[in-house]
């Protein structure tokens, strides 16, 4: 079996805990890298070798390429895994790696590159025949009236989005002209702030819409498969909070259509890796392509339960070059499965809540999984994501799965630090919910709870 | 005493950062509570130097507290610790077959080099921030070296 001897973790918390255990699973070293905020943290103690790269500021340490490429150079790594955010959607990185003559796992970096740049990903699945939503042509634009003539051509409400874009930000729906006037250039500045780009574009605002991507592996041999969706639907502020494998609006009919297209996505542009196709799917059963992500998602559990292939090993066995292990028609989906985040920050305000853990009790049983790098006395560094830990549940149908998720939340203790888990009891308890009738505007049905909180902190201080 | 009351004392002292706590029973008598002046956090790391001496300080205890794994050496009064500014390779010569830049006795000027940290094939000189007397060279020829490691102590003077 070709693989790799010693893999580079390049990122920290749950995801490289995760590419731990997979390299133990496939016999491969790892190398943690941490920075000087994280020299306590899980990923530290549990890597066969650990390098510290640099101070607590993530440009200084888990973003910084030559600090990352440097350990890869001076510890013998022949790989480098990029999980997710930090370097994971970075070119340059993936670049950096392959000139270095150090396996990136993940795809080439012209596809990174590719796919980062939304409004050509657009024009490029508009040509193979993926429908994608009404929206700005051309390579994007970066000027308000480009925008207001966008803005009537297509008709309100719309979405202005970054070209560049990613997690949200500078992301916002405009309802009519005097909302895009006013909110256009807030966007372009975020974009400008988080990405460095100031090109923007318009797509038409669906309303009551669904969020549903499709997971997809593809070899280096052109050879690619989907394994199946993940509803996002429940997003706070374009973050997702939880997500579920089926979709509660999914027929076998049109997973076979939306996952053609998702695989026709991938094979137009010879994608190879892991990846994921997003889709808005509208009340009617349209679909349109919003963007792919190139990299292991966080949600990538729910369809490993369902589907029972770990998506990391793959990920590494297929860097290696090896081909795809199964054919479309042997994915076979059991159940259902439903994952949790859970955040580090205060239920009623959403801000985030860093500090000791000062009790870490997970739950467990049957179908209970957690993925997590907390620990008793671990504390939560302010440097970084608020994402602490994943619970994920699996059962055999979709009411048992729900029950087993308030269930394992019920029993999950993590003292000394406030986390959203009484949100997710919320959700789960939620009729709608439970009905399997949600969109992406789920959540803003708590937010006049949410406002009221705000403002008390805002009092307070 | 029982588990549970044990906790509830342990938890108080948490939510106080008290350093001890003495509880003296027979019929609810005696109580002795001691507290750290400041978190024991702030008294180890000081904040980023602004006099020279806070600047020095730091650059000796950094490493323990900020830096790698590598466990920081003890350190007379009069010795500084050079520590590693990135993650790299070390190099005690500028060739494979050059001369040390410093051996263990050497005595050195301020400014003057070291070793060498190899980031990305960029060779990044590590020179002494103080003129002394190198007391010793921490690090193989070679070795791979991480971000706040110690590698050379000098002795000023």
């Amino acid at each position: 079996m070709a693989t790799f001897k010693k893999l580079l973790v390049a990122n920290r918390g749950t995801i490289a805990i995760r590419i731990i255990r997979a390299c133990r699973e496939l016999g491969i070293e790892t190398i943690a890298v941490y920075s000087t905020a994280d020299k306590d943290a899980l990923h530290v103690r549990m890597a066969d070798e650990a390098v510290c790269i640099g101070p607590p500021a993530a440009e200084d340490s888990y973003l910084s390429i030559p600090s990352i490429m440097s350990a890869a150079l001076s510890y013998g790594a022949d790989a480098v895994h990029p999980g997710y955010g930090f370097l994971s959607e970075n070119g340059d990185f993936a670049e950096a790696c392959r000139r270095s003559e150090v396996n990136f796992v993940g795809p080439r970096a012209r596809h990174i590159r590719l796919m980062g740049d939304k409004p050509r990903a657009r024009r490029i699945m508009q040509r193979a025949g993926v429908p994608t939503l009404p929206g700005s042509v051309g390579t994007g634009i970066t000027e308000l009236r480009d925008a207001l003539a966008d803005g009537q051509r297509l008709g309100f409400p719309v979405l202005i989005k970054a070209a560049a874009g990613g997690g949200g930000k500078g992301m916002r729906i405009a309802r009519d002209a005097d909302e895009l006037a006013k909110l256009f250039p807030l966007a372009r500045g975020e974009s400008e702030a988080a990405f460095g780009s100031r090109t923007m574009y318009l797509e038409k605002y669906l309303e009551r819409a669904r969020h549903v991507e499709f997971q997809i592996v593809a070899d280096n041999h052109r050879n690619a498969i989907h394994l199946g969706e993940r509803d996002c639907s429940i997003q706070r502020r374009h973050q997702k909070v939880l997500e579920e494998s089926p979709s509660p609006a999914m027929t076998a009919r049109l997973r076979e259509k939306m996952g053609k297209a998702a695989v026709r996505a991938a094979e137009v542009v010879g994608y190879s890796n892991v990846g994921t196709v997003e889709f808005l799917l509208a009340p009617d059963g349209a679909f349109y392509f919003i963007e792919m992500n190139t990299r292991i998602q966080v949600e990538h559990g729910v369809t490993e339960m369902v589907t029972g292939i770990d998506l990391v090993k793959e990920s590494i066995r297929l860097a290696a070059g090896e081909p795809l292990g199964l054919k479309q028609r042997q994915v076979k989906f059991a159940g259902a499965a439903i994952e949790c985040r859970v955040y580090a920050e205060d239920p009623q305000t959403h801000l985030p809540s860093p500090g000791v853990v000062s009790s870490h009790h997970p739950p467990g049983g049957l179908g209970v999984r957690i993925e997590t790098a907390l620990y008793d006395g671990y504390r939560v560094p302010v440097h970084y994501d608020p994402l602490i830990a994943k619970v994920i549940v699996q059962a055999e149908d979709r009411a048992l799965a729900i029950k087993r998720a308030e269930a394992a939340l019920r029993e999950y203790l993590i003292d000394g630090i406030k986390t959203n888990i009484p949100l997710h009891l919320q959700i789960l308890a939620d009729p709608d919910f439970r009905a399997g009738h949600y969109a992406t505007d789920f959540l803003k049905r708590y937010e006049g709870r949410d406002a009221a909180g705000e403002l008390r902190l805002a009092k307070a201080s | 005493m029982e588990t549970r009351e044990i906790k509830a004392l342990l938890a108080l002292m948490q939510e106080y950062e008290l350093l001890e706590l003495e509880i003296d029973d027979k019929k609810r008598g005696k109580v002795r509570l001691v507290r750290a002046g400041r978190p024991r956090e702030a008294v180890a790391a000081p904040p980023p130097g602004q006099s020279t001496t806070a600047a020095l300080s730091r650059h000796v205890r950094a490493p323990a507290r900020e830096g790698g794994k590598a466990a920081a050496p003890e350190l007379a009064e009069n010795q500084r610790l050079i520590v590693s500014p990135m993650v790299g390779t070390f190099y005690r010569a500028s060739s494979p077959d050059a001369d040390p830049f410093v051996e263990e006795g050497d005595s050195v000027r301020k400014g003057q080099t070291l070793c060498i940290i190899e980031a990305m094939k960029m060779m990044n000189e590590i020179e002494a921030e103080v003129a002394g007397r190198v007391v010793k060279v921490l690090c193989e020829n070679a070795q791979p070296v991480e971000y706040g490691q110690p590698l050379v102590i000098v002795e000023i003077g």
